[in-house]
């Protein structure tokens, strides 16, 4: 295929560096897209078991390349359509050639080291990124077209020069690939999770908008490609669309985000835990015999009462979402979870137990997600309202650190982890 | 100090299945030992302490518990440290501990090192979390069984004080090992499904 861009064939010099041109955007663009289209899909898949699964993959792809097992890779082994450059405009067959190359599946692979990096894209979990590491594949295919080369050389002269190395060249990448699968491991995604924001808690998402709460004592409000608004002296925020409520000295408040125009108010120091499914607020008031779960709509001003314990008990930060509220209880006796549909107003027992620990549920659609601390290991679970599956996201080993507070996206699951010794914390995300 | 466990060689396992065979076709003196048991329990310290030899029990997989049935499901297995009502206790300090193995308060708040209450990442104190009984609510919660109770107990020198050594019964003909149950000083159609250890501090 090299030897197709020639001006002999192309028909001039400029028409060459044309063609050249045009095949190099099309194998970046289709690198770039199959990147984009692998991160996307790793965002929907389990992020640790993605990571884990890649890094095998590239120990058994650098086995292969050292030549200790004989390991037959997926590939098309057919060659560029020949009868392009005859029936179709130079634009067109030179686009075709890049894009088709650029790509990878459609040609021939003459070491694993695709596959090993398609893996490491799904792994990644974001497109972007993914897509920027795929771009390189992409300009690899082309930087053989287009490397300067004495006019009067065989265009395959590099490639046979290459081709006299290759034992050097597998070697090398084996090496590069036992690289990367130690790298994957270590990899933060592959303990489950990866960093969104440190020193902070509290996490609450809405419309691809995150915001926490700082160690220092401000809600930060980070919406995806916009610059931090910053809420001082604020604690456990709550989003639900263009509305952020908080806690302050007062209260909690209720306001926009963007312009910070107040839009409501409860006055009382003794609530807190607000949860927001406008125009719904959740929040918890505690009494001196009781503390009490209310839902106040902040439209009609008309208030429920779903839940009601005993000073001593533990009565969690709710969540809302989709008319449905979901909370825990925590007493010496029992841990539990609760979720109630507020059109129907009934109450539904999702989860309990007598020996550990279940907080902080976080609703999203249909699925819910929760702490589930124990005696030396502490679980994010999710499970899913209309069935009995559940399944562990995340997991910490040990007694030095547990989860906190959650927040459930389409997606991704977010969730604090402190440190309980010193009370360090820091958000975190998994895909779900 | 407790002695160290010991990991249970292929002599011992063989004994182990010998002596649960043996034990599964009789019953263990269920009458005398209930009535010795509750006799040492109402005669008080000093008498407990006579009953006892003063040398150091042999163990199993912890310091008294000889061979057969595995500890109950506890905080710190196999440790399965109870206090007179059979809540867990931290297997060395021997405090009180929650279901998270945390040492609490009075009021089941979890302590730091230093005593103080712990707190949350909001600078809070943390609210006391689940502390619940090591037979009925433990076992009976991992093992799925609804029948658990403590029954039989019997003592031996540890450490220097006597423990006793408590029988978590159930009437399932199946213990916490997978194998068949024994007798053991568990009454009414039960037998041992696991057990625990309350450590009296009585010299011994």
């Amino acid at each position: 295929m090299l030897e197709t861009f020639t001006p002999a064939v192309c028909g001039g010099r400029k028409r060459q560096i044309v063609a050249q041109a045009l095949f190099a955007a099309a194998a970046i663009a289709a690198a770039t897209a199959l990147g984009l289209g692998l991160g996307f899909v790793g965002s929907r898949v389990g992020a640790r078991e993605a990571v884990l699964a890649a890094a095998a993959l590239a120990l058994v792809a650098a086995a292969r390349e050292a030549g200790l097992v004989r390991v037959p890779l997926p590939q098309a082994r057919r060659q560029v359509p020949d009868r392009w450059r005859f029936e179709l405009p130079l634009p067109v067959w030179a686009t075709g050639y890049g894009a088709g190359l650029g790509a990878g599946f459609f040609t021939f692979q003459p070491v694993s080291t695709f596959w090993v990096a398609c893996a490491g894209a799904l792994a990644l979990a974001r497109p972007l990124p993914a897509a920027l590491c795929f771009s390189l594949y992409g300009a690899g295919r082309a930087a053989m077209v287009v490397w300067p080369r004495r006019p009067a050389e065989d265009p395959t002269a590099a490639v046979e020069r290459l081709t006299r190395r290759r034992g050097a060249l597998l070697r090398a990448n084996a090496v590069a690939l036992v690289a990367c699968a130690v790298l994957l491991a270590l990899a933060p995604a592959a303990g489950g999770a990866t960093l969104v924001a440190g020193s902070a808690l509290d996490p609450t998402v809405s419309g691809g908008v995150i915001a926490f709460e700082t160690k220092t004592g401000d809600v930060v409000v980070r919406p995806s490609g916009e610059p931090d608004l910053v809420f001082p002296d604020a604690a456990q925020p709550a989003l639900s669309g263009q509305y952020l409520a908080y806690v302050d000295a007062g209260g909690i408040r209720v306001l926009r985000w963007r312009d910070r125009a107040d839009v409501a108010r409860i006055d009382s120091p003794g609530v807190s835990r607000p949860a927001l499914d406008w125009p719904n607020l959740a929040f918890v008031s505690v009494g001196p015999d009781s503390k009490r779960l209310l839902v106040r709509n902040l439209e009609t001003g008309t208030t429920r009462y779903p839940a009601n314990v005993a000073p001593g008990a533990d009565l969690g930060r709710p969540s809302l979402r989709n008319g449905r509220l979901a909370w825990h209880v925590v007493t010496r006796n029992r841990s539990r979870i609760f979720v109630r549909t507020l059109a129907s107003n009934t109450r539904r027992l999702f989860a309990r137990t007598e020996i550990g620990r279940l907080s902080n549920p976080s609703l999203s659609g249909r699925r819910l997600i929760w702490v589930d601390a124990r005696s030396g290991v502490t679980y994010l679970r999710q499970g899913r309202l209309d069935s009995k599956s559940r399944r562990v996201l995340a997991r910490i080993r040990g007694r030095a650190a547990s989860y906190w507070t959650t927040s459930l996206a389409p997606g991704a699951a977010y969730m604090t982890r402190w440190t309980i010794a010193s009370g360090a914390a820091a958000v975190y995300k998994v895909s779900t | 100090m407790q002695p160290p466990e010991r990991e249970a060689s292929t002599l011992d396992r063989q004994a182990e299945r010998l002596s649960a065979k043996l034990a599964e076709s009789t019953t263990r003196r269920s009458f005398l030992g209930r009535l010795s048991a509750a006799a040492l329990a109402v005669a008080g310290g000093s008498a407990v302490a006579a009953a006892v030899k003063p040398d150091e029990a042999d163990a199993f997989h912890f310091c008294g518990h000889i061979w057969t049935t595995g500890s109950c499901p506890s905080p710190y297995p196999p440790l399965a440290r109870i206090d007179r009502k059979g809540f867990p206790l931290h297997p060395q300090s021997g405090r009180p501990i929650d279901n998270l193995g945390r040492i609490v308060d009075s009021a089941g708040h979890a302590l730091d090192g230093n005593g103080n209450r712990l707190r949350g990442p909001d600078g809070e104190v943390l609210a006391p979390a689940p502390r619940t009984r090591i037979c009925e609510d433990w076992t009976a919660e991992v093992k799925g069984l609804k029948d658990l109770r403590v029954q039989g107990a019997w003592f031996r020198c540890c450490g220097g004080q006597i423990r006793k050594l408590v029988d978590c019964c159930s009437r399932s003909r199946r213990r916490i090992n997978g194998d068949a149950s024994l007798v053991g000083y568990c009454w009414g159609g039960r037998r041992v499904y696991c057990v625990m250890y309350y450590d009296t501090g009585l010299p011994c």
